[in-house]
């Protein structure tokens, strides 16, 4: 059952800023993953900052360089529907649509996918683990099947986002606006490791929002997909997972982008794998090479050995997919 | 027929009177075994049925309660003081609030308090509030200050015995003896196998979690108490909630006409039941106290986990020597039947003249588990069902031969091995593997890809399904020739109020939509068990029959004398009552002057004893066909049939919708479904939709065939059906594993076969594609 | 559950400059703002804030409720405007029982405060009747025993009614996505198939 709050709704950007710059004030976008993390007392709140009386937040547009510019209040199932995104960034459509349920996906917004919480039953359970402020992990050494084999250190979640590792494969940048102003963070950059703070995922300091993400043109010859692993067919986060963006001309892979969802504490790039396919064909043999070269460094736990396995099968079926 | 008892229910339950006389079987019927929409969809369908959940009646006050968040503690002190001052909150319980000061029956002889310090299992309640809407309840709630002595805990039942384990109850962690079951001699028996194999097998715990939230709404009226309960069967809280309140029944009135699913989690009463009443009284308020989804993972039962380890004999020739079995379960905190019934379709499903069980049912500091879908029988078509495939593959025979070689004709595991009624394991087994096209599938080739497919074949029976006294129906009779049927049964959405409706329809041609049916109120209709066991077919559909008869004679009385024709000479044709040996001589049953003058015929129906000296069972035969992807565990069902002998159809449609119904949940078992315990705190680590994993609609095939073996069991009951709902989930599961060994080679003896079980051993045996 | 004292509640502060700045934002008709009672410590937990009026557009009607702002949109439906169709199952979105129409697209009310759902059409099960007529979907629901207990039924028809509106005529595959964030635990998901499809071909007839 939800704690008492107060609640905020902006009607710009600005309003909204100073509101969240606020101890014990969170922001609001469709509000999926905030209100369960409430319910479960993950953390606490005084005031829920809606951003949905906020303008321009919303929607999918042209950019000057071709690319697109999807607003971080753009619902998932806007993401997923059969437009240019569909068209120009396949995988990133693909992994809002492998994203929770429907009805979800028609409230939760792609930037609010990108900053919700992990998922570690820890976590959100009525455990003080070390990412609410905690001693410990309880992962470590309890039951960690749907943990992370690498990245991990102090906290072993993974981050529970497929439309991450689709931006990060995409060289997408998110457009943040905070109390200081604007500043722009390549995906790749946006998500931080345990090593670095184990208390949050993202880079986003107090009363900062996400307000774009900005897809860059892509190159002639560019294909993506993302395959998606869970245990069960709808809502479900992923086991694993490969978002794959690659450029292929005259049949050789030019550039590649691979990362990984479901087994790190953030989207996880593997160069090692890029490189085992760029300047090749894609056939059985290289996608081995680049799946084997994807579990490189792989850390495994008591419940989530089956991960490597899993995961080499899910890279080789996403590089087939786009062979 | 000794019928092991499944359900808890207390003190004597009340004998029907022998009926007056037998009908005897129908021959040919008109409107029972059609396909018929449900009676109350309109209700269902359009949001006016009221669920118990939905209740909301003035003044309202919301409960919620504080539940111990240890596996294994005592309440040191609980302060509820500052609580009492929250906005809204007007009452706070405790374990030492005198008006909370109730017992709690765990089973017939062991109890706690209500609010009880020993807190054997994560969820057992330690308090509660009432508070003006749910949302100021569960702040005070959260407020209230316990401290608690927290103790190790045992959390897993593989570990319960060891020494030094935590003991759960004083006596330690043994359920009293293992239960124990004998016939012939196993090691002869395996002396004269040809092949002999042995495996383990496992099950993993699995929650009902109906759709419906478990609780009610309680209402007192000066001493008189109205629960509207989400239940299984409103008789079975009344008399609970009456006993520990030491009321007389009377003045206990339980309404659950509608209610969201139980699948055996809401057979009983429950603690929040009393919960509500006291905090009603308390407050001179009525109280809505439904729990959250994440408590129903905690304390309103389980199907227990099962491990399992089979020995079984066979010869070349397919003869079955011996099956020796141990179990070892645990029904959590308290003796709730952690093992019950796991071995028996290894007793009694095949031929077989050696067997040997023993189970082993052990305390964990876990919630107590309830009959979940028939009670044990999955599991032990778990390992009974795959191990078969084993044999048959041992001995080079296809397995559906070898099941038909050993189908029984004679209960063996009843005393004095009586026969059943009826046995229509074969025709399942024969006439589903003909519309699978198991022969031409099973040859084909398992693919060359990486995806493999495969098929696979499981049976089972239940040790049920028979029904059987008391159960008393009404039946009215309007002068108009319309109808009032009047029963105490919940229909839990098996179809129950349809199929009744189509038995009153079937004897005196009323049509479907002018039958009124009031059911499940203690109140106002009569006394029914609870809706479970794949029972209340069997169970009520006579007593209906019977009463639908008691009217017609009398209306047969009636018209007799109107039309000048003796009572025995007279049936009902639509909406008249028409001579046998003059068309002609026939009147409107709306013009009979006697029924205007009478204003209403009564017929009153019980349920007549079973058959002595033969067994009722129901039977079924399932076949799958699966893909499974060998780079990634991924198993994907597409297609599955269920051949049932259930007796005869009552309706088609919702005959239809049990078996799909039954596939999916044990796709779930199959596929998806484990509770996890946290192994260093013992806490129920996925409590709630998304960590507890049952099946979506992207998780079940579209291409579910129902294939009824219609064959009316006249020994059975006068309405010749035999119980479906269990039996169409107990071989699901292991249809499934079978399935899967089929097309990649692995077996997979402990579910769920999720991929991240299922890669590692593709894997391992390098079975990757 | 989650006896967890929340933390991050003893930061908040008296706020001048944010009562300040809800007198600017409070006064334009979409600005909407509630403040959460501010805590002074070893005091109870400070509950809920004040009750705000909202005024929701359900079934073409407007109620307009007093509500606190962790009110969801699902407990204002069926506790206090006493529209029960739109059920219960989890208040987590996680199972669908309570699945409304927001502007003719699905979403879960539990996952929905109240007062976000303030300038929308909301439509739930009861809006789909036609007067005391089962609507398209509903009959071919009823015509498919698309349903055991019915709990999840509502949902399950609001669902179908959103993905029929954006997709007329689905097939089989987008069926089950689209049908995929409900839950049966009856497991009638086959009889759902069929229905929505009948469905398809009722409002075609129908010409809606």
């Amino acid at each position: 059952m939800l704690p008492g709050f107060g609640y905020a709704r902006p009607r710009n950007l600005r309003e909204a800023v100073h509101l969240l710059s606020a101890p014990g004030a969170r922001v609001q976008a469709g509000g999926t993953d905030l209100l369960g993390c409430l319910r479960d007392g993950v953390f606490g709140v005084d005031t829920v900052v809606s951003l949905s009386g906020v303008p321009d937040l919303r929607g999918i547009r042209r950019a000057l360089d071709g690319g697109l510019v999807v607003g971080a209040m753009t619902t998932l199932s806007e993401v997923a529907a059969p437009t240019d995104v569909v068209k120009g960034y396949p995988t990133l459509a693909q992994g809002a649509a492998a994203a929770a349920s429907p009805q979800l996906r028609n409230q939760g917004t792609i930037g609010g996918n990108i900053c919700q919480r992990p998922r570690c039953w820890y976590f959100r359970g009525d455990f003080h683990c070390a990412r609410k402020g905690g001693e410990k992990c309880f992962a470590a050494e309890g039951e960690n099947q749907f943990h992370c084999i690498f990245g991990g250190d102090v906290c072993f979640i993974v981050h529970p986002s497929d439309t991450a590792p689709a931006l990060v494969a995409l060289e997408a940048v998110v457009r943040i606006t905070g109390p200081n102003g604007s500043r722009s963070v390549p995906a790749e950059k946006f998500f931080i490791l345990p090593e670095t703070d184990y208390t949050r995922e993202n880079v986003l300091t107090a009363g900062e929002i996400v307000t774009e993400i900005v897809l860059p043109p892509q190159p002639a010859g560019t294909r993506g997909t993302y395959r998606k692993v869970r245990a069960r067919g709808s809502w479900d986060f992923a086991l694993a997972g490969a978002a794959v963006v690659a450029t292929i001309t005259a049949g050789k892979v030019e550039r590649a982008r691979i990362v990984l969802s479901g087994v790190a504490p953030t989207p996880w790039r593997v160069p090692d794998a890029e490189r085992a396919i760029v300047g090749r064909r894609l056939n059985k043999r290289t996608v081995r090479d680049a799946a084997a070269a994807a579990l490189k460094g792989a850390q495994t736990m008591s419940g989530n050995a089956y991960k490597v396995e899993l995961l080499r099968g899910t890279v080789e079926e996403a590089l087939l997919a786009l062979a | 027929m000794k019928t092991p008892k499944l359900y808890f229910v207390d003190g004597a339950v009340p004998e029907s009177p022998a009926p007056t006389d037998t009908p005897a079987p129908w021959t040919e019927t008109r409107v029972v075994g059609k396909s018929l929409p449900r009676v109350d969809a309109y209700d269902r369908l359009s949001g006016t049925a009221v669920y118990p959940s939905d209740v909301v009646l003035p003044d309202m006050l919301y409960a919620a309660v504080l539940r111990c968040p240890h596996a294994n503690a005592r309440v040191r002190k609980v302060d509820g003081s500052l609580v009492e001052r929250m906005p809204g909150v007007r009452a706070v319980i405790t374990g030492d609030s005198k008006a909370a000061d109730l017992r709690w029956y765990y089973t017939r002889t062991v109890f706690t308090k209500l609010f009880d310090p020993t807190c054997r299992f994560e969820g057992e309640a330690v308090a509660a509030v009432a508070a003006e809407t749910p949302q100021q309840a569960w702040d005070a709630v959260r407020a209230i200050t316990v401290e608690y002595e927290v103790f190790p805990f045992v959390a897993d039942e593989r570990k319960a015995l060891e020494p030094g384990a935590p003991a759960v109850h004083d006596g330690g962690n043994r359920v009293g003896e293992p239960e124990k079951y004998q016939r012939g001699d196993v090691v002869k028996g395996f002396a004269e196998a040809d092949k002999v194999l042995e495996a383990s097998y496992r099950t993993a715990a699995e929650f009902h979690t109906p759709m419906e939230l478990h609780g009610c709404v309680a209402r007192w009226d000066g001493k008189r108490l109205t629960l509207w309960d989400s239940t299984q069967g409103v008789y079975g809280v009344q008399q609970r909630v009456a006993s520990l309140l030491e009321m007389p029944l009377a003045n206990v009135r339980v309404i659950g006409s509608y209610m969201g699913g139980g699948f055996g989690s809401k057979l009983q009463a429950d603690k929040y039941n009393l919960i509500a009443a006291v905090l009603a009284k308390l407050t001179a308020r009525p109280v809505k106290l439904f729990l959250t989804r994440e408590e129903t993972f905690l304390c309103v039962g389980n199907r227990p986990p099962a491990g399992m380890r089979l020995k079984a004999g066979v010869k070349n020739d397919g003869t079955l020597t011996a099956f020796d079995l141990t179990v070892l379960g645990t029904g959590g905190a308290y003796p709730t039947g952690g093992t019950g019934l796991v071995d028996w379709l290894v007793r009694d499903l095949y031929t077989c003249p050696n067997v040997r069980t023993e189970a082993t049912d052990v305390y964990i500091n876990g919630g107590p588990s309830r009959p979940m879908r028939a009670p044990g029988h999955p599991q032990g078509a778990w390992a009974l069902e795959q191990m078969m495939d084993a044999l048959a593959e041992a001995i080079g025979m296809d397995p559906v031969q070898l099941r038909l070689k050993n189908v029984p004709t004679v209960s063996q595991a009843n005393e004095g091995q009586p026969p059943y009624t009826t046995t229509g394991l074969r025709q399942c087994l024969t006439e589903g593997a003909k519309a699978f096209g198991w022969d031409a599938v099973r040859r084909r080739s398992k693919g060359d890809g990486p995806v493999k497919r495969g098929v696979g074949v499981a049976a089972g029976l239940w040790i049920a399904g028979d029904g059987g006294p008391p159960a008393t129906v009404i039946v009215k009779l309007f002068p108009d020739g319309s109808a009032n049927l009047n029963m105490g049964a919940s229909d839990i959405g098996t179809g129950t109020k349809t199929v009744m409706a189509m038995v009153v329809a079937e004897e005196l041609g009323v049509p479907l939509e002018q039958i009124q049916i009031e059911n499940a109120d203690t109140g106002t209709t009569e006394y029914a068990t609870a809706s479970g066991g794949s029972k209340t077919v069997p169970t009520e559909a006579p007593a209906v029959r019977s009463a639908a008869l008691a009217v017609k004679r009398q209306l047969f009385e009636l018209a007799a004398e109107e039309l000048k024709v003796p009572a025995n000479q007279l049936y009902i044709e639509g909406d008249a009552v028409v001579s046998t040996k003059d068309p002609k001589v026939t009147k409107k049953i709306a013009a009979l002057q006697g029924l205007r003058r009478r204003g209403l015929l009564i017929g009153v129906g019980t349920r007549g004893p079973n058959i002595e000296g033969k067994v009722i069972n129901p039977f079924v035969a399932q076949f799958c066909e699966v893909e499974v992807d060998t780079r990634t565990g991924e198993v994907e069902v597409l297609r599955f049939l269920s051949a049932n002998d259930s007796g005869r159809v009552m309706n088609r449609l919702t005959y239809e919708n049990q078996v799909i119904g039954g596939i999916t949940m044990g796709i779930g078992l199959a596929l998806t479904e484990q509770r996890v315990f946290d192994r260093q705190t013992g806490k129920v680590v996925n409590r709630n939709w998304h960590d507890y994993k049952i099946p979506t609609a992207m998780d079940v095939p579209a291409d579910m065939t129902s294939l009824p073996i219609d064959v009316p069991d006249p020994e059975a009951n006068t309405t010749g059906a035999k119980g479906l709902g269990e039996p169409v989930t107990i071989p699901t599961a292991a249809a499934v594993a079978n399935a899967v060994y089929d097309a990649v080679g692995v077996r997979v003896t402990e579910s769920p076969i999720s991929p991240m079980r299922l890669i590692g051993l593709i894997a391992a045996r390098g079975k990757r594609g | 559950m989650g006896h967890d004292q929340n933390d991050g509640k003893g930061g908040c502060p008296q706020g001048v400059s944010r009562r300040g700045f809800f007198t600017a934002v409070g006064a334009g008709a979409l600005g909407a703002a509630t403040l959460g009672r501010s805590q002074t410590p070893g005091a109870p937990p400070a509950g809920a804030a004040e009750p705000t009026k909202v005024t929701l557009r359900v079934n073409g009607r407007a109620h307009t409720v007093l509500a606190e702002p962790r009110w969801t949109l699902l407990f204002v439906l069926r506790e206090r405007l006493g529209l029960t169709g739109t059920k219960v199952g989890c208040e987590r979105g996680e199972c669908g029982a309570c699945t409304v129409l927001l502007d003719g697209t699905p979403v879960y009310a539990c996952m929905m405060l109240a007062l976000e759902a303030e300038g929308h059409e909301v439509t739930t099960l009861e809006g789909l009747m036609n007067g005391e007529e089962l609507g398209p979907v509903q009959q071919a629901f009823l015509q498919e025993d698309a349903f055991q207990c019915g709990y999840c039924t509502p949902g399950q028809i609001v669902a179908a009614e959103g993905l029929l509106r954006a997709n007329p005529q689905p097939t089989l595959e987008e069926i089950r996505a689209g049908m995929s964030g409900n839950l049966c635990r009856c497991g009638t998901y086959a009889h759902i198939f069929k229905a929505v499809k009948k469905a398809s071909e009722l409002k075609k007839v129908a010409g809606r």
